[in-house]
Formats: C-alpha cells, sequence, structure tokens
C-alpha cells in the first residue's frame, strides 16, 4: 500500500517540524511548505491527498491558498486556525476548507480528522444511499434507517441531515445549512438550526443527551461523525 | 450735571454768535437793506441750528429777532414795533430754525444709535473672538462676565449647572431664589428695588439649561430693551461657546479611548499571538512524543505528559488573561449568536476529555431550556473554568455535577461538586480578582483568576453568577443568562404537517 502524501502549510518552523514528525509517525509522507506560494507550487506539481494549512502565511493568506486550490483540485484541506477565530473557520469553510482543527490542538485530534479527510468518499451525489456508521439515508425514498430502524423525520429533519451526510466528517456552517436547507434564510435565524437540530438529535442519536453522532462546532457549524471510533471530539 | 453745564454753554455761544452777527450786520448797514441784515442772523441760526438743539436754535431765533427790532428798526435802540415790517422775515427766520435743528436732531438721534449699534456689535464680535480662544467652562465664565460687566456697567454672576451645583458663595438667599425662578421658567426675570436691580436670564442650551447669568445694576435692566437684547445675545454667545467646548472635549475623549483601544487591541493580539505560537508548538511535540515513541518508559511518559498538561493549562491561563482584558475594556463588543445551552456544555466536556483519563462528570439537563444570546465561546471558558476549580479544590475523586434548567423564563446552570466546600466568609471574595481560595494549595498553580473571568462574562451577557454552599457538602456555583428573545419560528408548524 502506497503511503498517502500530506502537505503541510505551516510558516512557524518550529511548529512545521512537529507536525512533520508526528505525521510521518503516523505513517504518511509529508511535504513540508513554509508559505503559500510554495504551497500552491507543490500542489500544482504533484497534488497531495490531502493539505494541512494554517491560515496565518506571510506571503499568501490561507483562505486565497484554500481557494486557489479548491478551485482546481478535490483534496481534501484541513485549515489550523487559532481557538477564537470562528469567523476565520467559518469564512475558510466558505472558500473551500472541508475542515478545521483549532490550536492548540490535541494530537489525536489532528490524526483523527487526518484519517476521515483521507478515507472521505468522494462522488456522493450520484449514490442512491448514503451509509454513515449506523445510519442509512436512502436519498430517493426520503427514507432513514437508525440502526435498522426506520425513523420518520419530517422534510426538514431529512434535509439537515442529508446535508450533513453529504459532507460526512466535515463542518458544514450554519451558514451553508440555512441557506441549502431553507434557501431564504440568513446568519440571524440561527435559532431554527438549534430548534431542528434537537429535535434531530432526538431522532437519531442513541443518547441524545449525549450526542456523539452530530457534533457541535462551537460557533461554526455541525458535523456529523462517522467514525465512531476515533472521532469522539 | 455735565450735560446741565453743555446746555449752559450751548446757550451761551448761541448768544455770542448772535451777538457777533449784530456786530456784523452793524457794521454792514450802511450799504444793505434789512432783508441782507436779516439774512446775516439766519445764516448765524443755520450754523447754530446745526451744532445745537432745537430749544438753543428758538433761542438763538428770539435773539436774533429781538436784537433786529432793537438795533435796526425804527425807532431805532428801541424795543418798540410800529409797523409789520419785517414781520415776514421773521417768521421765515423762526421757521428755518425750527426746521435746520429738528433735522440735525434727527440725524444726530439716528447716528447715536447706529453708534451704539455697531459698538454692540463690536463687542459681541470681540466676546466671540475671546471665548473662541477658551477651553474650558471656566474659562468662558471669565470672559463673558468680563465682558458683560463691562458693557453693561455692572456686575455680572454666572452660574453654570443645575440649582443643586450652583455655588451659593457672594450671592444672597434672595437672588438665588429668582436664579431658580429664572431656570425653572425658561424665561428673564428681574426684581427692583430702589438703586439695586437684578436681573436673571437663563442659559438654554440644545439639550438642556446650562445655568443662569445674574446681572445687578443700579437700574433695572429690563427697562431698556436695546441692552436687554444684548444681554441675551451674550448669552446665546456665550451657551454655544460652553456647547462647542464641551463637545470638542467629547470628541477628544473619545478619540483618545479609541485610540487607547486600539493600541490596546494591537498589543493584547500580539502578546497573544507570541505566547500562544510556541506553546502550541510544545504540547503538539509532547502529544507526538506520548502516541508515537512505543519505547518509552513509564517515567518518561509521565514527564511527557506533565508537560502537556502544563501547557494546556498555561494556554487556558492566557486565555483567560486575554478575555479579561477584552471584557474589562470600555468598549466591548460581544460575537453573540443564537445558541442551545446544552450543544455547548456538550462541547466544553468533551473538551475536557483528557486522553489519560475521564473525571467523573454528572449533566442532567432540562427538556425546555431556552434559547440564549451569547458568544459561544465565551460560555464555554465559564464551563471550563468552573469545572476546572471544582477539580481543584475539590479533589480528583469528586464528582461534578452540571445541571441546567429553566427558571421563569431564565437558564440557570448550577456547577457542583461535593468536595469539602467553602468556608461562608469567603462566599463573597471568591469573585475577586487574584482571590484564592484558602484551602488552595500553594503549589497547585491557580492565579485566582477562573470566577473573575467567569463573573465578567456572565455580567457582559447580562446574568448572575454566585456561589453557596451544596446541601450535604461541597460547593454550588451558579449561574444565569437571560433567555433570547423574539425569535419567531414561523415554518415550523407547517414542516410537521407537511411530513
Amino acid at each position: 500500500m502506497t503511503k498517502h502524501v500530506v502537505l503541510v502549510v505551516e510558516d512557524d518552523s518550529v511548529m512545521l517540524g512537529v507536525l512533520t514528525l508526528a505525521l510521518r509517525n503516523q505513517g504518511y509522507q509529508v511535504v513540508p511548505a513554509g508559505t503559500g506560494r510554495a504551497a500552491l507550487a507543490e500542489v500544482n506539481l504533484r497534488p497531495p491527498d490531502a493539505m494541512i494549512l494554517d491560515l496565518g502565511l506571510p506571503d499568501i493568506d490561507g483562505f486565497e491558498v484554500a481557494s486557489a486550490v479548491r478551485g482546481r483540485y478535490e483534496l481534501p484541506i484541513i485549515v489550523l486556525s487559532a481557538r477564537d477565530g470562528e469567523e476565520d473557520q467559518i469564512r475558510a469553510l466558505d472558500t473551500g476548507a472541508n475542515d478545521y482543527v483549532t490550536k492548540p490542538f490535541r494530537e489525536g485530534e489532528l490524526m483523527a480528522r487526518v484519517r476521515a479527510a483521507l478515507r472521505r468518499p468522494i462522488p456522493l451525489s450520484e449514490r442512491r444511499e448514503i451509509c454513515v456508521a449506523d445510519l442509512r439515508i436512502d436519498c430517493l425514498e426520503r427514507t432513514v434507517r437508525v440502526r435498522e430502524q426506520e425513523v420518520t423525520l419530517t422534510r426538514t429533519e431529512f434535509d439537515l441531515l442529508y446535508l450533513l451526510a453529504k459532507n460526512a466528517n466535515q463542518v458544514v456552517s450554519h451558514r451553508q445549512l440555512l441557506r441549502e436547507v431553507w434557501g431564504t434564510r440568513g446568519a440571524e435565524d440561527v435559532h431554527y438550526l438549534r430548534v431542528y437540530m434537537r429535535n434531530l438529535r432526538q431522532k437519531i442519536e442513541e443518547d441524545p443527551a449525549d450526542p456523539r453522532r452530530i457534533v457541535t462546532a462551537l460557533g461554526v457549524g455541525y458535523r456529523l461523525a462517522a467514525f465512531e471510533d476515533e472521532d469522539t471530539l | 450735571m455735565r450735560s446741565r453745564l453743555r446746555q449752559l454753554s450751548a446757550y451761551g455761544i448761541a448768544s455770542v454768535v448772535v451777538a457777533l452777527s449784530t456786530a456784523i450786520a452793524y457794521a454792514a448797514e450802511p450799504y444793505s437793506e434789512l432783508g441782507d441784515l436779516a439774512v446775516v442772523h439766519l445764516l448765524a441760526i443755520v450754523l447754530l441750528a446745526t451744532k445745537f438743539s432745537l430749544r438753543v436754535s428758538v433761542f438763538a431765533c428770539f435773539l436774533s429777532i429781538l436784537s433786529l427790532d432793537f438795533v435796526f428798526i425804527p425807532p431805532r435802540f428801541e424795543f418798540a414795533w410800529t409797523d409789520a415790517k419785517g414781520g415776514l422775515t421773521f417768521v421765515a427766520m423762526m421757521v428755518v430754525a425750527c426746521v435746520i435743528s429738528s433735522l440735525t436732531e434727527r440725524l444726530r438721534r439716528e447716528k447715536q444709535v447706529a453708534r451704539d449699534a455697531a459698538v454692540r456689535a463690536e463687542a459681541l464680535f470681540q466676546l466671540h473672538v475671546d471665548l473662541s480662544t477658551a477651553t474650558d467652562d471656566r474659562q468662558l465664565e471669565a470672559i463673558t462676565s468680563r465682558h458683560l460687566e463691562h458693557l453693561l456697567s455692572a456686575k455680572v454672576t454666572i452660574l453654570l449647572g443645575a440649582p443643586e451645583v450652583w455655588s451659593r458663595v457672594g450671592t444672597s438667599e434672595a437672588d438665588l431664589r429668582l436664579a431658580e425662578k429664572a431656570w425653572a421658567r425658561r424665561e428673564l426675570i428681574s426684581e427692583a428695588e430702589p438703586g439695586n436691580a437684578s436681573t436673571w436670564i437663563p442659559l438654554i442650551g440644545l439639550n438642556e439649561e446650562l445655568g443662569v447669568i445674574g446681572v445687578f445694576s443700579n437700574e433695572l435692566l429690563a427697562s431698556d430693551p436695546t441692552r436687554t437684547f444684548f444681554l441675551s445675545a451674550c448669552a446665546n454667545q456665550f451657551v454655544s461657546a460652553v456647547e462647542r467646548v464641551r463637545l470638542a472635549n467629547a470628541v477628544h475623549r473619545t478619540q483618545l479611548e479609541a485610540e487607547g483601544e486600539r493600541l490596546r487591541n494591537s498589543l493584547l493580539s500580539a502578546v497573544s499571538h507570541d505566547l500562544k505560537t510556541p506553546l502550541t508548538s510544545i504540547i503538539a511535540a509532547g502529544q507526538t512524543y506520548l502516541s508515537g515513541i512505543s519505547h518509552a518508559s513509564d517515567v518518561q511518559r509521565g514527564l511527557v505528559a506533565t508537560m502537556v498538561g502544563e501547557g494546556e493549562r498555561l494556554h487556558r491561563l492566557i486565555n483567560n488573561l486575554l478575555s479579561l482584558a477584552r471584557l474589562e475594556s470600555p468598549i466591548i463588543e460581544l460575537r453573540k449568536t443564537t445558541e442551545a445551552v446544552d450543544e455547548i456544555v456538550l462541547a466544553s466536556i468533551a473538551r475536557l476529555r483528557s486522553p489519560t483519563g475521564e473525571q467523573r462528570i454528572v449533566l442532567r439537563m432540562d427538556s425546555d431550556l431556552p434559547l440564549v444570546r451569547v458568544e459561544p465561546l465565551l460560555l464555554e471558558q465559564v464551563l471550563l473554568n468552573l469545572v476546572e476549580n471544582a477539580k481543584r479544590y475539590a479533589g480528583s475523586n469528586a464528582q461534578i455535577q452540571i445541571h441546567a434548567k429553566a427558571v421563569n423564563g431564565v437558564l440557570a446552570i448550577q456547577v457542583s461538586d461535593d468536595g469539602p466546600g467553602i468556608a461562608e466568609d469567603e462566599l463573597d471574595k471568591v469573585f475577586e480578582k487574584f482571590y484564592r481560595g484558602r484551602s488552595a494549595g500553594k503549589a497547585d498553580g491557580g492565579v485566582g483568576l477562573g470566577l473573575t473571568i467567569c463573573r465578567a462574562i456572565i455580567r457582559a451577557h447580562g446574568g448572575r453568577i454566585w456561589i453557596q454552599p451544596r446541601h450535604g457538602g461541597g460547593t454550588v456555583v451558579e449561574f444565569t443568562l437571560p433567555a433570547a428573545e423574539g425569535l419567531a419560528l414561523d415554518k415550523l408548524d407547517e414542516d410537521k404537517l407537511a411530513s
């Protein structure tokens, strides 16, 4: 089995060294890049399987790198950002990033994200049925089975779950959910999301009081966690 | 007295002039007729009329007629009137004298009025110029009272602000009562006793009354409309100058604050970036060691785990300091969104689950929790601090419970532990900055900011936080947050029907 290639873009050389070591330790082949330009050159030369991108770069900012890569390639992008940078995280997701990890991250958390990104099945849109962990979503019949039990979802609940499942393991921002499910709702209507998510969790979580399936990304959005074993964070 | 003297001298001059013209006429008599002689007198009268009042002119006219009659009309050197000869001339002289002198008198009056107006305009302008150099209320007061005292020849007192703050020194009780009346009625009030009159004019600004000006003079100011008008013009100048100065000072203060705020923010973000970057590397390196180096001994693992744990705590401490700095700044802007509190509690707990061992945290969340408007990461910080505190003071074996409930439409969250509890006299102090509970060990690394931060965050969100002993041992920290208002879910029911 060939090693997955992960491009790491980080301007702080110490951090770049630590990330490189950590990823190599997990059996990935690492391509380090210290600037946005170097990263873009690297992507064009040989597209990696995934990319870890720090947002604060000295030359071009991380958002531009993300959108430039997204314009041409499908590869998953995981953004590194400050804990209190919800706006950055939302913007990164909107400009093409698939996921984000906040600093200081736990090594295990980052590795879980990388694994999830690499395992992500790509062509979901053509498939009739999406299976995420113990959920089976029939896109034509618009039915959902949870642990082999059919559950009844309202139209809106189904749309929310479907959107999260299509982007399993990625954070879907509030804005994206409101726009794609309701069409007309803006960020000020985030309370709809809160109420519908509560209902949705009641129906699909094994323990609604401790939801492990739909995970809250504070201040940013929601993530449907697909891999029980490693994605509890 | 002086004007009286001037009047007398005017009559004197008139007499001399008439005498002179009589002398000239006498000298010219051999070559002239009576009409010519009258013309000489007429000239003298015209001259006098342009210079002196109507009375003086009429007086000069009579004098001339008498002298003409006495000297030239036969019988000469006798006051006798034998025929009507010269009568018409006399009448003409009288009419000319009256007309010219009343005309000149009117001119003179208009000139005086114009000159007074010019003097006032000049004075107002000078006041304006002087006021524009002042930079505070005190200077404005001094300039205005100096000008007014000079221009109205009166004593002037300016009382700024509402009656409660007026200086009582130097103003009699009766005058203060008048001043309060002027303030309350927003109109000019005056009162006169013989030789002692006072006038109070309110200073009415754009939004509020600024104070009153009092003028004390011998005669009543209100009896002279131009002076009253002048006083109110000066008062208006003063009012606009005060408002200008106050506005300028306010703008200046705001600019200073904004500048200070900008500096503080850039300093904070620089410090936070420079401290956090190496810390992040240290934590990541330690964790990589723990997960990747399989042949490390337990001692080595333990040491590195301590590094990681302490690094994370240092990071939380930096975050606490940064949040405190942010919340204490005069201009805070919270990035509030509508949140379900159970989600935030769960996300916080998820962050506390350490890879090495799980603290026992029991969650109890009621089903009817209202949504709240909060900045999610700040609320998370509150929860993390409270749980960390509970761990520190109640010991690692203590059971920590988080209970979220709705009380009268307000969200209330309790974080309780079953540790040794807190002394009664410490209940109020624990929220103070850098206060550390007596049961805190010397070496536990706490700095006493956790609860201070919690209080600052909860207050910024319009809630309350307090601490109390738990029933049956331990401590309870409880905080409230107001429920989000005005959230309508217009499509909820329709959606339920559609399914």
